[in-house]
């Protein structure tokens, strides 16, 4: 697959558009597909996602394109990020709509936004919203730390033992929101909608 | 901390951008035309999201609505809800294909329940934006359907609690007899929202300038203030109520 590609992963859920408008606007060369072997081979992959735990797992599994995106993976040179839905999906599980197992790409789990007792939130979590960042982090390298990014989400991410390692956002409770393992990305915001700040953390990871 | 939001909406009727005064519609430009004058490809820097609906009264072309909302959002890089007339799973689904990160219902909270019930285990909940157009008759808040052409059984409180039921992840409210007028928010009608007051509350009809935006964000209840009249902040109208809203301390986000 040639090198400026960067493979969309299409399950049918998905603001796809959008996130291939972004991909363009950098330079590089959009794949919108869910084909497998398209998916396997491929060294960029994205995974989006609006909607459903549950019924995103299930599509990705009858399509079998989890495989697929694990083939990719074991090439070394090879990298994801899950976007939204998709950074929840590469976790161990979520309890939305029943508990579903997830790609365990991360071993974090997904539950709904608790809300505080101290501060009343309201769910969903809709709008821009400021990131505390991983001191390690790629993704937002040269991003000011005041820079805000776009949220819409009920569910999220639980941090896992050392908080240092991920990005985090509080809203209620505090959360996952950037989560960068290895050749495993993920942001629960919409960098493809977080105008110039989220244009950077996409260019970061295409890097 | 979550920020306040200042949201553009679009009424797209068959190849043109309207606007309407009390739901009555006039047509303003094309996409060209847009283009011209707020430049969408930057407006996304002065904006925090975009809201385009399809307000078609002829026969919707849903087709050309989505290459509208694709062209739209090419370079625009700001969420993006989208809707008008949805009635299926499917018409939904090419709107979120086409660049819309949420869906609009109106009708639907009215006439089909079940669609939106079926839209948010699709999609989730934080994706439905429900649609409520509100009139007050002899000092009362009625809720109206149907592009506001026809009044509902309910009022205001009654019709946010019937939606307080379904999956929904925000209220986005018009005032009809603000809408398009200039006159300022309707700041009334919030005494009737408690029945949602746990989901994001946009506002929208009646602003007119920068102070209008200004005090519709600094109400507590109030997410989200929305403004559709295309005449009111052309060039560089959006950026300049959005520094005078920063500077008298609302929290929005700094592009």
């Amino acid at each position: 697959m040639a090198k400026n590609e960067v493979v969309i992963v299409d399950y049918g859920m998905g603001n796809l558009w959008s996130v291939a408008s972004a991909i363009k606007f950098l330079g590089k060369t959009p794949v919108v597909t869910g084909d497998l072997s398209k998916i396997s081979e491929s060294e960029t992959l994205i995974l989006p996602g609006v909607g459903s735990f549950r019924r995103a797992m299930n599509t990705i599994r009858n399509q079998s394109i989890d495989k697929a995106i694990f083939d990719s993976l074991r090439n070394p040179k090879s990298k994801l990020l899950g976007i939204c839905l998709g950074m929840q999906l590469l976790g161990a599980s979520s309890t939305e709509d029943g508990l579903t197992a997830g790609l365990g790409l991360v071993q974090n789990e997904v539950v709904r936004l608790a809300n505080s007792e101290i501060k009343p939130i309201k769910i969903p979590h809709v709008g821009f919203n400021k990131v505390q960042m991983s001191k390690e982090s790629k993704l937002f390298d040269q991003i000011s730390a005041d820079a805000s990014f776009y949220f819409v989400h009920s569910y999220a991410m639980q941090i896992l033992n050392d908080t240092s390692k991920y990005t985090t956002t509080t809203y209620g409770h505090r959360f996952v929101a950037a989560i960068e393992s290895g050749q495993v990305f993920g942001t629960q915001f919409h960098p493809e909608k977080s105008q110039k700040n989220g244009l950077k953390v996409l260019e970061n990871f295409l890097r | 901390m979550l920020t306040k939001r200042l949201i553009f909406a679009l009424l797209y009727d068959n190849g043109s951008f309207m606007l309407s005064r009390n739901f009555r519609l006039q047509k303003i430009g094309d996409l060209n035309w847009l283009e011209d004058n707020y430049g969408f490809s930057n407006v996304g820097y002065q904006i925090d999201e975009l809201v385009v609906i399809d307000v078609s009264r002829q026969k919707r072309d849903s087709a050309k609505f989505c290459d509208a909302l694709k062209q739209l959002t090419r370079d625009c890089f700001a969420p993006i809800a989208a809707g008008g007339g949805i009635k299926t799973l499917e018409h939904a689904r090419e709107l979120l294909r086409s660049g819309a990160d949420k869906v609009v219902v109106n009708s639907a909270l009215h006439d089909q329940p079940d669609l939106v019930e079926n839209l948010a285990s699709e999609f989730g909940r934080q994706c439905i934006v429900a649609s409520v157009d509100t009139q007050k008759i002899d000092n009362s808040y009625r809720v109206f359907k149907y592009n506001g052409t026809v009044e509902t059984a309910y009022s205001l409180d009654q019709f946010l609690l019937r939606c307080a039921g379904l999956p929904i992840g925000e209220i986005y409210l018009t005032s009809i007899d603000r809408d398009g007028t200039s006159n300022g928010l309707d700041f009334e009608m919030l005494e009737h929202v408690n029945h949602v007051k746990d989901l994001p509350l946009i506002i929208k009809g009646g602003i007119g300038n920068a102070d209008h935006i200004v005090a519709g964000l600094a109400e507590n209840r109030v997410d989200a203030v929305a403004t559709a009249h295309l005449l009111n902040f052309m060039g560089n109208g959006l950026a300049r109520a959005r520094e005078l809203a920063i500077s008298g301390g609302i929290n929005l986000p700094k592009f």
